[in-house]
């Protein structure tokens, strides 16, 4: 007893910095284990797919197949004139349909935000309601309305004394039917978003821009616009990686005709992938498309973000 | 975000150097990558489990239960995956080297060449398992469908459909045209006024022009397999700028600016102008038989069917549209039961008549066209034994189509180059060689 005593008396001594090393490292560890459940799925379902389709990018073949093919894929997609078709055609409805869709959404929201609108909710939830629709239903209701002999559009621009557009046979027509659809199904979403954006806005600013007698034009330009800035940003940003990487309106609706006027970069990397068996080729698509939205992000990101 | 520089896209672009050189050096290392095969095995009884759609799947079916009990220790659970889910379902189910797939596949002639070059071993070689006694049973042109490079079988011919020419009797009869005496299609032609005189506002045929949603490209390859040509010769090297290809374009073209061919774009637009009477006649295969039959019910005793005029003046008639088949995965851990069912249902003639019978499935095998039903009068074609047509066609002997592992990419580039030529009127030589050009350099195969 008496000899264990000196031993024990500086075990003692050490015990607590022990002890509180343990909790130091469980205070260290919780983050972490908190985290792990998305950091886990995270791994799984993105950072592995991601560098997966990398490596499949170097590659050509299938299965057992498969060989190192080096950056022969990326090679072959600038002399592909295919993808170039499919990157243009992304282009064109990009540059149409994302300002025309956003200036349209900030007008709903600006517009079920007035104090004159009565039952807002209503407003809003058919505003809203379009973005959960189903995207196949919506492409095949698409196809229904758009339909150049029966459809409910055409029969439409006939009582008003114009011609009938032949929608989804038409090169220029099938685009802005892609066009059309993307809005219908997109405008509602971005609307929500401004309009919680709106209400963020201080209403002082605006009584005292009304006291020094600026109109609601005035307001809007110099109030509005200025303070919905980042929400701007993101949906500029938002619409366009939407846009860039456009897939299930034009395949349900078009299949990427006519004539490939709607066939976009996704749609051509699935045909690689999935009817071609064109694996490698289709990952080089994918890289090329994330480079082209990494480059535009930036961009678009640089020319709206806060000044410093 | 503020400020990107230029600087930092420098490093930014330098770290993507980096991840890239990483990425290569990884998979150097790996090798193949991720060309695991599933190893199946060979057992003879167990729950086969079979892939297909629609009414193919319910028509197979109904041989289940026969099949059942005279195999003990088998049971058969066929699944209707639906096309086209079916070719995603087993294009993730072959890259993930056999994983999940079913025992018994039921594959299109457009996807089955594409599998056995593409995903080598995912298959069963049923030779092994003795399909190569069959090899004669079949209608002609079908083996060269099912062989693999290797001289192997990896799949039994299920469904055929010959190319037949299907018109409406009253509307051509008005124009005092009778379609058994056409010869080519430029004896079409040369009657094609008198027959939109007789029929304003009614077309010879109906084509979808700007393939939306889908490529409509039956009539050109089988103009084209009437010729003994196709996208691909028996080699595999690129054929779709051949003369026999610029010929069947040209036919197309000819036709479509004689104001011949009606614009059928869209979802289902084509069977209601069929409905509508706006369309006299279908360049059609044999499933028309049972389609215009069920969909057109009131049209009853005006449709005929004859031979199909041929491509070239002494030509042949005959071109197989399409087939499907039964192949056995070689994942599957009873591949010996698998086949046993793949060979029950497609090789006795009664499985396959009684398959026909529910599902309107024409059968590949030759011996179960001796049944009285080929012969047997059709009330919905004026009493016409219409399924004779199709015997006889068959029995004439098609060429074999190389479908080819890359049809897909084929098909996509030919479609293109029709739609150019029915939109744009452009020019079919031209058009074609365009093709043929990016079809070899996707493809790498050699352009004769």
């Amino acid at each position: 007893m008496t000899a264990l005593a000196p031993t024990a008396a500086p075990a003692r001594a050490a015990a607590p910095p022990a002890r509180n090393r343990r909790a130091l490292l469980r205070r260290r560890a919780l983050p972490y284990l908190l985290l792990a459940p998305a950091l886990i799925t995270f791994g799984v379902f993105k950072a592995y797919p991601i560098v997966a389709s990398l490596l499949l990018s170097l590659t050509t073949g299938s299965g057992a197949a498969t060989r190192n093919a080096g950056l022969s894929n990326y090679r072959r997609l600038l002399d592909d004139p295919l993808f170039w078709t499919a990157l243009g055609n992304t282009a064109k409805i990009l540059v149409v349909q994302v300002p025309l869709m956003l200036a349209l959404a900030l007008l709903l929201a600006v517009g079920i935000n007035s104090a004159l609108v009565r039952w807002r909710a209503v407003w809003r939830l058919g505003v809203f309601m379009p973005t959960v629709t189903g995207l196949v239903a919506t492409g095949v209701m698409f196809a229904f309305l758009l339909n150049t002999e029966h459809g409910a559009v055409n029969s439409l621009l006939g009582q008003l004394g114009l011609p009938a557009v032949d929608w989804l046979g038409d090169p220029f027509w099938a685009r802005m039917a892609i066009v059309l659809l993307l809005t219908w199904h997109y405008t509602g979403y971005n609307a929500v978003i401004y309009l919680a954006g709106l209400q963020g806005i201080p209403r002082e600013l605006y009584e005292a821009a009304m006291v020094d007698g600026a109109g609601p034009l005035r307001r809007f330009f110099s109030i509005t616009l200025p303070a919905l800035r980042p929400v701007l940003l993101f949906t500029v940003v938002l619409s366009t990686i939407g846009t860039l990487q456009l897939f299930d309106e034009p395949y349900v609706l078009t299949r990427g005709g006519p004539d490939n006027a709607t066939l976009t970069v996704s749609m051509y990397l699935y045909d690689n992938g999935f009817r071609y068996f064109d694996f490698g080729y289709a990952s080089a698509i994918a890289y090329a498309l994330t480079l082209i939205v990494s480059v535009l992000g930036a961009i678009q990101m640089r020319l709206m973000g806060e000044r410093e | 975000m503020s400020h990107l520089s230029r600087r930092d896209l420098l490093r930014y672009s330098g770290a993507g150097l980096v991840a890239l050189a990483a990425g290569s050096a990884l998979s150097a290392c790996s090798g193949t990558g991720s060309g695991g095969q599933v190893a199946g095995g060979d057992a003879a009884t167990g729950t086969v489990t079979v892939w297909s759609w629609t009414t193919a799947a319910e028509a197979l079916r109904g041989v289940v239960p026969a099949f059942e009990k005279e195999n003990p220790g088998i049971k058969v659970d066929v699944q209707d995956v639906g096309n086209p889910a079916i070719w995603d379902k087993i294009t993730v189910g072959m890259a993930a080297g056999g994983q999940g797939l079913a025992d018994v596949l039921h594959i299109g002639c457009d996807y089955l060449p594409g599998y056995l070059e593409k995903f080598p071993g995912g298959l069963a070689d049923l030779s092994a398992l003795g399909a190569d006694q069959y090899k004669d049973k079949f209608a002609q042109g079908l083996w060269p469908v099912v062989t693999g490079k290797d001289g192997k079988a990896y799949a039994l011919p299920w469904e055929v459909n010959a190319f037949g020419f299907f018109y409406r009797q009253d509307m051509f009869e008005k124009a005092g045209i009778d379609p058994n005496t056409f010869e080519t299609w430029d004896d079409v032609l040369a009657v094609g006024d008198r027959f939109k005189a007789a029929n304003p506002g009614i077309s010879l045929i109906g084509i979808n022009k700007p393939a939306t949603p889908s490529p409509d490209l039956d009539f050109l390859q089988a103009l084209m397999q009437q010729q003994g040509a196709f996208y691909f010769d028996l080699k595999g090297d690129i054929t779709l700028s051949s003369p026999a290809a610029v010929h069947a374009l040209t036919v197309e073209k000819r036709l479509n600016d004689a104001g011949l061919i009606a614009d059928t774009a869209g979802d289902a637009v084509w069977r209601t102008m069929l409905r509508d009477g706006k369309i006299a006649a279908g360049p059609l295969a044999a499933w028309a038989v049972h389609y215009l039959e069920t969909k057109l019910p009131d049209q009853k005793g005006a449709w005929r069917l004859t031979r199909p005029p041929a491509a070239t003046a002494g030509g042949k008639r005959t071109a197989i549209v399409n087939s499907t088949h039964l192949a056995v995965s070689a994942s599957s851990p009873r591949r010996v039961a698998a086949w046993k069912f793949v060979e029950y249902a497609l090789t006795r003639p009664e499985s396959a008549n009684s398959m026909f019978k529910a599902g309107g499935v024409f059968p590949a095998l030759t011996a179960a066209h001796s049944d009285p039903m080929y012969t047997a009068p059709n009330a919905f074609y004026g009493g016409q034994p219409v399924l004779k047509t199709f015997v006889d066609l068959l029995g004439a002997g098609a060429d074999a189509t190389n479908y080819s592992g890359d049809f897909a990419r084929a098909l996509k580039l030919a479609s293109d180059a029709q739609t150019k030529v029915f939109l744009k009127g452009a020019d079919p030589a031209a058009v074609l060689q365009d093709a043929a050009k990016q079809l070899a350099q996707q493809t790498g195969r050699t352009l004769r």
